[in-house]
């Protein structure tokens, strides 16, 4: 069992809200999303590990039990080219459940017509394997699911 | 052992719908699908969003997918389609 946070402030909602059926379908993998709150915040590891995958809009944590967590901070915000995000860790770093790792405005996310909305991903794993999903209001750092 | 070299086609590279397309073709083939640069560097496991997300691969670069076994050239045609598109 793994322990999964939250990694913005904001509102827990399911995957299916999210305006991206890649998402909301559950092809990149199960797990749950984030309405974020509108106002610049810094978006921390879901999980402890090694940061394996760092861009400016979207990261991968790997745990040392090899399972890795996605946070992807809005939706097509892969069009922004890092405008708006600022790196506060590196590829290849150790962060510990709750460490920052990114900066960003969900609000000027928004304003530039994109949802701001984070999908929290677990990756390589089946459906079923998540449970206990939040669903309202979340601080960073608050547990957000299990991954069984 | 069949392969396919195929140059990434998507804007975002094999990431996102083309990497979660992509995986979901290669999780229901029966063998081992192998993806590497075609430069060499890491194997990826195909059937892994992980690793396929770990390899990084950017739009135009070249990718050799690997499989073995009964029907392994028209799972690695499909695949190849799917890195391919743009």
């Amino acid at each position: 069992m793994k322990t999964v946070l939250a990694p913005v402030e904001g509102v827990a909602v399911p995957l299916s809200s999210v305006p991206d059926p890649v998402f909301s379908a559950g092809m990149v993998g199960p797990g749950t999303a984030i309405d974020p709150a509108r106002e610049p915040g810094k978006a921390v590891a879901p999980i402890s590990g090694k940061i394996m995958k760092l861009h400016p809009h979207a990261y991968v944590i790997v745990g040392d039990d090899g399972r890795g967590v996605l946070v992807h901070l809005g939706i097509d915000t892969v069009q922004l080219k890092g405008r708006g995000f600022q790196l506060l860790a590196a590829e290849g770093d150790r962060v510990s459940a709750g460490q920052p790792v990114v900066a960003w405005d969900p609000a000027a996310i928004e304003a530039g017509g994109r949802s701001p909305v984070c999908p929290v991903i677990a990756l390589d794993a089946a459906q079923e394997s998540v449970t206990g999903a939040v669903v309202g209001g979340v601080h960073a750092g608050d547990e957000l699911f299990q991954w069984e | 052992m069949s392969e396919r070299k195929v140059t990434v086609g998507a804007e975002v590279g094999l990431h996102a719908r083309p990497a979660a397309t992509f995986v979901r073709r290669a999780a229901e083939a029966p063998m081992d699908i192998t993806v590497c640069r075609a430069s060499g560097g890491t194997t990826a496991n195909g059937k892994s969003i992980l690793q396929i997300m770990g390899l990084d691969v950017r739009q135009g670069e070249d990718i050799v997918i690997r499989a073995e076994g009964d029907g392994a050239d028209e799972v690695l045609d499909e695949l190849a389609a799917i890195a391919g598109a743009p």
